[in-house]
């Protein structure tokens, strides 16, 4: 019996995203009511990869997003994540705006939506927000999310604030032209934080000597890939060179993350016997039994995990491969496979990706699935900036802005 | 939920949610909130304008919590309230205990309904509850030591999701704050997560920095000795001292698990790591790995992938690339391209 190739449903995933972007997502999402400004990248981002979003919204409605964005800016420089902490521009006080802050990935992701909607940048407080970074800075190089109460700085030490951080740098300083006054983000502790991420085991964990995990290695190596962009002598650090022994783990690491194991099986058919080192080590070798070699035919689909010694999971396809693209590694991929897991696995009948096989769809999986397969040049989709997340395309509008 | 029209919340007029229509703006990722999340907040967002620290507003931010645990000003506002009207510490961790227990038992019935259960069982804890925590825990006057119990409550989550990144991303916390490196409670939960699950990489890595993390108070590193722009990169993965003694325990523990699951990742990538802090290289195990492989017959892939390396390293390219031919034909043609990639590598230097 032979299964036609699965193909990327378009017209569905159209169809997923239009319904996402016009009309109101379920209840089920009010849990992630304060990352809308995520939800609001994943939905735009995604017609964008999908080559529509100027052909399947209005001059019109596009114009009126870009004022819902400008709707979340923080008087004081920086977007919020959702408008639900804005208790109005007129109540805001020295002793109240800390419950309505500028937030680090939200102000990253709004400004990702503003480009991708064409806007210039124009109404970006952009020297407020750059005078704000540093603010967000702790003295181990690492960032928060927001400044709280008191000026505390709020939020774990976390690369995916590291990350998003040095997004907003990218989009927002460019060449420095005309921002003299404005002082800069502590680039080299920055670096020297993300550096000291990197696990025993190759990967980048979330903060020192945390487990290594691919959401946080995409973070450090975005974090590295947006700071070199704007610096010459960042083009030789370890974790970006080949041949280096942090490189050559990185992607060890990286490697070893695609995995046929999708599903957790029924029953775990294996015993394991406790053993001590008490009989000859050679004996105790000798009774294990041989493994069988894999038939590389009987493996159809491989997707990503996200750990070692966990299952596959949609968005790690991109994790892991956003990476791998940024190290120029992406060669090490089973891209034939990672196809088929994502389509034959993942892809939902009705349009969008779900976390595992059998799952509905969700904004962050449809997502993250889609331009995993943009990244293996997939018929219709636009080609992405691993970094910045979005297409090339809206990233050679950044470009074209005065202070790039 | 909360009955906003008795008299102790008379005084309060609520701030309805500003999504931007007298800006001629289009809301994006509009969501159909729920009637009383809406009402909740519209009261959460006149307490905050207020800066009120208050029972109502505390009790008011648990029940916005229960609806958006994401929410990341809710949870610091609540702090705030908490430590201003100087309530007792101890009954908000227990509050915490129970809705991180209690978010994960709920998700998990929800899950049955659409795929099996185990796989879902994650971000009951938040990053922003994960730092609540610790925002409270960190308070030297509430908790000059560490409370106990925090280690019961972690075993209570692992056994739960005995990988869940939050926890033991809070548990490495925990270790560092109140110096625990040598509390036998922390290797004896390691190891009986072990025993229970001898792949969970969460408990290994969590073995690696009990055994190998910096205990002074200067930043710490990922690798060992990593964190310093002033280190060499050679002494990066380095302890500039070593306690031979340590080292050979924990490679005979990694050899133990690996006999238990030959096939296990973890404890091989373990041993990398001791051996690298020790300063001590791969070809010390050459004599353990090369008892899992002979010609046509392979107990562990993962020492083929071992011996590749270490007769990369000490100049045996031909015998290398005999391993990553059979690791790339035989044993894990999934990673095909990534083997060619080894041996390309070694084609080069040779």
């Amino acid at each position: 019996m032979t299964t036609p190739e699965a193909s990327f449903t378009t017209e569905r995933h159209v169809k997923y995203y239009l319904r996402c972007l016009k009309t109101f997502l379920p209840s089920a999402y009010t849990s992630n009511d304060s990352n809308r400004m995520l939800l609001a990248y994943l939905t735009l981002s995604g017609l964008d990869v999908l080559g529509v979003l100027e052909t399947k919204t209005t001059p019109e409605e596009r114009s009126s997003y870009i004022n819902w964005l400008y709707h979340c800016q923080v008087p004081t420089g920086g977007f919020r994540g959702f408008p639900g902490t804005d208790f109005g521009s007129d109540r805001r006080n020295k002793d109240n705006e800390a419950w309505d802050p500028a937030n680090v990935p939200a102000t990253f992701f709004a400004l990702v939506n503003l480009l991708v909607l064409g806007d210039d940048l124009s109404r970006v407080k952009r020297k407020e927000c750059l005078e704000w970074l540093p603010s967000v800075q702790r003295n181990d190089g690492s960032f928060g999310e927001l400044v709280g109460p008191d000026g505390s700085l709020g939020g774990a030490r976390d690369l995916r604030y590291c990350c998003c951080a040095a997004g907003i740098r990218f989009v927002l300083r460019g060449r420095g032209d005309g921002l003299e006054d404005v002082p800069d983000i502590d680039v080299a502790g920055l670096v020297s934080f993300i550096e000291a991420c990197q696990t025993y085991d190759g990967g980048m964990a979330e903060s020192p000597f945390c487990e290594s995990h691919s959401g946080h290695t995409y973070c450090a190596i975005g974090a590295l890939d947006f700071l070199r962009r704007s610096s010459q002598d960042l083009q030789t650090l370890p974790l970006l060179s080949a041949g280096s022994r942090q490189f050559e783990a990185l992607t060890t690491w990286l490697a070893s993350r695609q995995t046929a194991e999708i599903e957790e099986p029924e029953e775990d058919d294996e015993e394991e016997q406790p053993r001590s080192l008490k009989d000859p080590l050679t004996d105790q070798i000798n009774e294990l039994p041989d493994i069988a070699p894999l038939d590389a035919d009987t493996i159809t689909c491989a997707g990503f995990n996200g750990r070692c010694n966990k299952y596959a999971d949609t968005c790690y396809s991109f994790w892991n491969g956003a990476t791998l693209v940024m190290l120029n590694q992406y060669g090490v991929v089973d891209e034939v496979r990672n196809r088929r897991y994502l389509l034959e696995k993942t892809q939902h009948l009705v349009g969008g990706f779900g976390k595992g096989p059998g799952d509905p769809p969700d904004l962050l999986h449809s997502y993250f699935g889609m331009v995993s397969l943009a990244f293996q040049g997939e018929a219709g989709l636009n080609a992405v900036d691993p970094a910045m997340g979005t297409t090339e395309r809206t990233v050679r509008h950044l470009k074209s802005l005065p202070w790039q | 939920m909360t009955d906003f029209t008795t008299a102790e919340w008379a005084d309060i007029t609520p701030i309805e949610l500003d999504d931007g229509s007298n800006s001629e703006a289009m809301p994006l990722a509009t969501i159909a909130y729920p009637p009383e999340y809406l009402e909740a907040t519209a009261y959460l967002r006149a307490v905050m304008a207020a800066n009120e620290m208050s029972d109502r507003a505390l009790s008011l931010t648990q029940e916005v919590i229960s609806m958006n645990p994401a929410h990341y000003t809710v949870w610091i506002y609540r702090a705030k309230i908490l430590f201003a009207l100087d309530k007792d510490l101890s009954e908000e961790l227990s509050w915490l205990n129970d809705v991180s227990l209690k978010y994960l038992k709920n998700y998990q019935i929800w899950c049955v309904h659409h795929t099996r259960q185990s796989r879902r069982a994650e971000s009951n804890i938040n990053i922003s509850s994960r730092h609540h925590r610790q925002v409270l825990l960190s308070s030297k006057s509430h908790f000059p030591t560490f409370p106990p119990k925090e280690a019961d409550f972690l075993m209570e989550m692992f056994a739960q999701d005995s990988k869940n990144y939050h926890v033991w991303t809070y548990r490495h916390w925990l270790v560092r704050h109140f110096k625990l490196w040598d509390q036998p409670r922390e290797l004896e939960d390691v190891e009986a997560l072990l025993k229970a699950d001898v792949r969970n990489n969460s408990a290994w890595n969590h073995r690696y920095m009990l055994r190998f993390g910096p205990r002074d108070t200067s930043p710490d590193a990922g690798m060992v000795n990593a964190g310093d722009m002033t280190t060499a990169p050679t002494d990066k993965g380095r302890l500039p001292l070593v306690d031979e003694d340590v080292i050979d325990g924990e490679l005979k523990f990694a050899q133990e698990a690996i006999l238990r699951a030959p096939e296990n990742r973890s404890p091989w990538w373990y041993a990398r790591g001791v051996l690298r802090a020790a300063g001590r290289g791969v070809g010390e195990w050459e004599g353990f790995a090369t008892g899992f492989v002979s010609e046509g017959a392979v107990k562990s892939s993962h020492a083929v992938e071992w011996l590749a390396d270490v007769y990369a390293e000490s100049g045996g390219a031909t015998d290398a690339v005999r391993m990553l031919t059979m690791l790339k034909e035989k044993y894990d043609p999934i990673r095909k391209n990534y083997w060619d990639y080894r041996i390309r590598k070694l084609d080069q230097v040779a």
